[in-house]
């Protein structure tokens, strides 16, 4: 199971509102190397892991980066508060917009839904640590 | 620097070394020098953690003073709101 630090890993405080910005930030969140992606990559593989090393490191990894997740969600929360419909057309978040308003959806930058099709988990311990120096080589 | 800020960056800075002390130790359970740094940063949280809930309120729900006669846990403001958390 698990439990909620009514807190950030890091603090989040941005003044100024900066769609555009959200718009590329969004993919850390739900994009193919984005933090959602990294935990369930680890909270899924981690039941082929034989040894209790990696049981433990699967599990604390995968938990820490729901902490990610939620600091990049942060910054998309802030980045879209209080815009204008001018601000929302001129940055070309509308097309954002259009579809979830300010509400927080893991996406790709270029708008394609986050997806489980972004990890792997093979059952094999050797083929999912592999996998996982791929994803963690990636900017994420 | 609001008082809640600095009481808070505390507990961020004691969890952030336990969260990685936590790792390094799955890895390797035997260390020495990694499990007396874990206990060290786990007094040092549990201290900062206290003080600020004491001030601000409950960072769990399973925290939660209730001699205030109402649920804390859910007075604002949230992490995402970036006002001080």
């Amino acid at each position: 199971m698990w439990s909620y630090d009514k807190r950030l890993q890091f603090p989040v405080k941005i003044k100024n509102p900066d769609p555009q910005a959200a718009k590329i930030v969004i993919t850390q969140l739900g994009g193919p190397d984005g933090e959602l992606g990294a935990s369930m990559r680890y909270l899924n593989q981690r039941y082929a892991m034989p040894y209790k090393e990696g049981k433990g490191i699967l599990t604390d990894i995968g938990t820490e980066e729901l902490a990610h997740l939620e600091m990049v969600s942060a910054i998309v929360y802030q980045l879209t508060r209080n815009l204008t419909p001018e601000q929302i057309k001129e940055s070309g978040f509308d097309t954002y917009f259009v579809d979830h308003t300010t509400g927080i959806y893991p996406q790709f930058a270029s708008g394609t839904p986050w997806s489980a099709m972004t990890f792997q988990s093979k059952g094999d311990p050797i083929t999912d640590l592999f996998e996982d120096m791929a994803a963690d080589a990636a900017p994420a | 620097m609001t008082e809640r800020e600095k009481l808070l960056n505390r507990v961020r800075m004691y969890d952030f070394a336990l969260v990685d002390v936590i790792e390094y130790l799955d890895g390797h359970p035997k260390n020495t020098a990694a499990l007396a740094y874990y206990s060290k940063m786990r007094t040092a949280f549990d201290k900062a953690a206290a003080e600020y809930e004491d001030a601000f309120g409950p960072l769990t729900a399973r925290e939660v003073d209730t001699r205030t006669g109402s649920w804390r846990w859910i007075d604002n403001p949230w992490p995402w709101e970036g006002a001080d958390n």
